[in-house]
């Protein structure tokens, strides 16, 4: 790691949300959240539009009051702080550069707001953040001569500048196309590593969350829905809401016919039984319940004629096939409603629509997720 | 119809419609530079003569800078006063936020000589007849609209999170109004106040009673010189109010285009 | 990494800053203030004065409401005014939708050309007609030396002078109303319109047209509101059988000195037209004007 990066090095703030709630008029914008991020930790808030994650940001920043609950920044309630003076650095959607000043004096500006440090002590430490940044050259320019994704970056070093021990961004990467966004997230990580501040981040993207975050904190309607790793989140969704919203997923109603150490016997439409794993969620017999399998855990075959539907494959016609470069995607038909299945590249030329196909899986890919309208019920299912 | 046909009828109703708009502001031009007595149209001839009597005339000179001392203090009141309120209405969830919108904007829609004769029935007894004070007060009132519609609609198309940039990373909220929304909504501003002028020096009945006498504007005079005499002079002072709207309208132009620069 | 049951004792919720919470308070109140004593009280005070001719009595309201002069007046008021609105949306209708179709420079030269004039004031504009349309006004010459005519119109002292002026007066700012809702419309819609199989004039009359309507009733209301309060142009370019009320009332004040009569006369119109301007509200919200309320 280079030097610049040494000295930059903050600690990074243990931040708490407890029963925090923001209502208008008589719709919650934030329901009893309660959150505890370790210090240095990069997680994300993520969730569709209207889910509360924007609203919670604000909440920590201070630019909203909640109606109840409390937030603490290392352990110290920050209630009755004003947002200028709780020492955080955010980034915005929009940037949000000063237009009339350069790059280095927008970089500069939480230090002459805050700080006490002399000319030439500012100086160096912005100098610093454009190295972090990789924008050294550009520091005498206005934000109307910089490209989006250079700007984003002035918007970052001005947010670390002060070395903050929280970082706040707001969907910081939205205004870009596809490329240049993948490329910010990797650098955006990298910056986390070399200066270890806790970060919060805010995003509607999935992939995004999955890929720049330690921990996820999925919200839905005001609420949290799940809070795990990437990977926890992934491997391991608590409810259907959360399984559908990061990756692909397939979901077949049924109803629990039998329940055995290896399992459950679900029956699905058309009276068809199929086998679902074991998993920290528990059911009964008798329960409504989904059939939850990843399409990446699925093999797909040409049927070679009308078999039966057994505990780990179903039957169904070709009612799509799309080509998507590395993979192709086939929509399957069976009687219990639609399955998305990948196969790679190669083995796409095998399959056509409207011919019939076996899709299977094996036995621990299929698991039960909960039936009910509300989603987020599940969390009470994890403790039984 | 065909298209092409309704375009060409809808460009010739467009073109006599604006002809009908703007003929009546060329004729007084016009006249005011007519070097003849009568007030015929086209003029004979070319002449600045009725420009200089207004010069040279003490009355029509002392009439001029009445409304520009009463419109800049009721431009200024209807600022210091309405640019607060448009930040209320424009940030904040006020109840009864419509109530209080109309109260702001009900000077636009009561009928002028309602407002005229009961401000001098008011203002008779505080002594505030025949004041510029007094009359700048009043003007204040139906000025402040102006500036409340053109500020909010300024500060409703900035983009707020620059004002927030500013305050997590440290600037004192005023300090971020101040320095950072304001420049950005100063063309509103700017606008609002120069429609709250041209409103103030353009009012009539109000300026009747409150001042109507030795030290009046020059839209009383008018008045008075339109249902007396015939002469020109009328046009030329009508003229200098027209050379007014003009300016004030290419300032207008030009704090729109600032407004466009500052936020590209 | 969990989300942790927190003990019952959550941080207790202290009083938000009260300087924040009376922030939007302290903005309006000045504004209010001065509007409240240098408007509103003058009104209360005018109708208190129309009360009070001696001691308490409705004298002047009677003879507002029993006097034939008044009853004519009034409906004069009303015919002109109500004339005045259907003329200049008739006009500022056309012109309006010229403004949506144009492009960037036609609009901005259309906007000038309907900006300017409302930018010069009343009396000068009522005047130029006065040169206009007289015996050797420029019309009747033109009239004359194409032989549509051997003796000059009487063009001038009647309705039709008022409400040529007015309705010229109207018109910029009933054409910036009209412009400002038919830009809200969707284009789209019309798009969606004719791949439909809607010719043009159909498009219009189905879909932009009834899309147009809500912005219409509320130029309306606003102009005719403003119109009835009209006085330089009918007192400069009218008979007196074209008098509208604000010049009686001036008459009652100016020359007569009958406040109580003025008065009286004055708060009926006030009366009717916050009532109109009411209706305008109900129907339009002046709430629009800051983009409705922001949460």
């Amino acid at each position: 790691m280079d030097q610049s990066a040494a000295t930059t090095r903050t600690s990074g703030a243990q931040v708490r949300l407890r029963k925090l709630s923001k209502t208008y008029g008589t719709t919650a914008a934030v329901d009893d959240i309660s959150l505890d991020v370790p210090a240095g930790v990069f997680v994300s808030l993520l969730g569709p539009s209207g889910s509360g994650k924007t609203t919670t940001l604000n909440l920590i920043a201070g630019f909203l009051t909640p109606d109840s609950g409390d937030i603490l920044i290392d352990d110290r309630s920050v209630a009755e702080v004003p947002p200028h003076r709780r020492n955080i650095g955010m980034v915005f959607q929009s940037y949000s550069l000063f237009p009339h000043m350069t790059v280095a004096d927008n970089v500069g500006f939480p230090l002459r707001m805050r700080s006490k440090l002399t000319r030439d002590e500012a100086r160096k430490r912005i100098a610093e953040m454009l190295a972090l940044v990789q924008l050294s050259h550009l520091e005498k320019r206005y934000p109307r001569q910089l490209s989006g994704g250079q700007q984003q970056r002035v918007a970052m070093a001005r947010a670390l500048v002060s070395r903050p021990r929280l970082l706040l961004m707001d969907e910081p990467l939205g205004a870009l196309d596809r490329k240049l966004r993948e490329q910010m997230q990797a650098e955006i990580r990298h910056i986390h590593r070399s200066v270890g501040t806790t970060v919060v981040y805010v995003t509607h993207d999935q992939s995004e969350a999955l890929t720049m975050s330690d921990v996820v904190v999925v919200m839905h309607r005001a609420r949290i829905a799940q809070i795990g790793t990437p990977r926890q989140l992934y491997e391991a969704p608590a409810s259907a809401f959360v399984a559908d919203f990061l990756g692909d997923s397939n979901l077949l109603p049924g109803t629990i016919a039998a329940v055995d150490g290896s399992g459950y016997a679900v029956k699905i439409g058309n009276g068809v039984f199929v086998h679902a794993a074991q998993s920290q969620l528990k059911f009964s017999a008798g329960e409504r319940a989904y059939i939850f399998i990843r399409p990446e855990d699925m093999t797909v075959q040409p049927a070679r004629s009308a078999q039966g539907d057994g505990p780990q494959s179903l039957a169904g016609d070709v009612t799509e096939l799309s080509y998507h470069g590395d993979v192709f995607w086939l929509s399957v038909a069976v009687g219990q409603g639609l399955l998305k299945v990948k196969v790679a590249r190669e083995q796409g030329g095998a399959f056509e629509t409207g011919r019939p196909v076996r899709v299977s899986w094996s036995p621990n890919a299929a698991r039960l997720l909960p039936l009910a309208d509300d989603d987020l019920r599940a969390g009470e299912r994890a403790r039984s | 119809m065909s298209a092409a046909a309704a375009r060409i009828g809808l460009g010739a109703a467009v073109t006599v419609i604006l002809a009908y708009l703007i003929f009546p502001v060329v004729v007084v031009l016009a006249i005011s530079f007519s070097s003849g007595n009568f007030l015929s149209f086209p003029p004979p001839g070319f002449s600045l003569r009725w420009y200089q009597a207004i010069a040279g005339d003490p009355e029509w000179v002392s009439a001029l800078f009445v409304t520009l001392k009463v419109g800049s203090l009721a431009a200024l009141l209807a600022t210091l006063l309405g640019v607060p309120a448009a930040f209320a209405l424009v940030r904040y969830v006020i109840p009864a936020k419509a109530l209080l919108s109309a109260l702001i904007l009900c000077a636009l829609v009561t009928p002028p000589v309602v407002t005229a004769i009961s401000t001098y029935l008011f203002f008779v007894p505080l002594g505030l007849v025949n004041t510029i004070v007094g009359l700048a007060c009043a003007h204040a009132v139906s000025g402040m609209p102006f500036v409340v519609i053109n500020t909010a609609a300024s500060l409703r198309s900035a983009d707020r999170n620059l004002e927030r940039a500013a305050i997590i990373h440290g600037a004192p909220p005023l300090w971020a109004i101040i320095r950072i929304t304001l420049p950005i909504v100063s063309p509103g501003i700017i606008i609002g106040a120069i429609l709250a002028f041209v409103h103030s020096a353009h009012e009539l009945l109000i300026a009747t009673f409150l001042l109507g006498g030795v030290g009046k504007p020059v839209a009383v005079k008018i008045w008075s010189g339109v249902q007396a005499t015939s002469d020109p002079t009328i046009a030329a002072a009508s003229a200098i109010l027209i050379g007014l709207a003009i300016l004030t309208f290419a300032s207008v132009a030009a704090a729109q285009s600032l407004a466009r620069r500052r936020s590209a | 990494m969990t989300a942790t049951a927190q003990p019952e004792t959550a941080a207790p919720r202290a009083p938000v800053l009260t300087l924040q919470r009376m922030m939007p308070a302290l903005l309006l109140m000045p504004c209010l203030a001065w509007i409240s004593f240098f408007f509103l009280l003058p009104l209360a005070l005018m109708c208190w004065r129309s009360l009070t001719a001696e001691g308490f009595s409705l004298a002047a309201y009677s003879t507002l409401f029993t006097s034939a002069l008044y009853a004519k007046v009034m409906l004069t008021t009303v015919k002109t005014a109500s004339i005045a609105t259907v003329l200049a949306l008739s006009l500022a209708y056309p012109l309006a939708y010229a403004l949506t179709l144009s492009g960037g420079k036609l609009r901005a030269l259309i906007l000038v050309f309907v900006l300017i004039p409302y930018w010069v004031d009343i009396i000068v504009r009522s005047f130029s007609w006065l040169i206009l349309l007289g015996d050797n006004g420029i019309i009747n010459k033109m009239l004359m030396t194409l032989g549509v005519v051997h003796t000059p119109l009487e063009l001038l002292y009647n309705p039709f002078s008022v409400l040529v002026a007015m309705v010229q007066i109207l018109l910029p700012l009933t054409t910036v109303i009209l412009f400002g809702a038919m830009l809200r419309i969707d284009r789209t819609l019309i798009a969606a319109a004719k791949i439909h199989g809607a010719g043009g004039w159909q498009a219009f009359r189905t879909v932009f047209f009834p899309l147009s309507l809500p912005g219409v009733y509320g130029a309306a209301l606003l102009v005719f509101v403003l119109s009835l309060g009209f006085y330089v142009t009918p007192a400069l370019l009218g008979s007196p059988r074209e008098t509208m009320i604000a010049q009686t009332i001036m008459v009652e004040a100016n020359q007569l000195l009958d406040w109580e009569q003025a008065s009286a006369a004055g708060f009926v119109l006030l009366v009717i037209t916050t009532l109109i301007a009411a209706i305008y509200n109900r129907y339009f919200s002046l709430d629009r004007l800051w983009g409705g309320s922001d949460a």
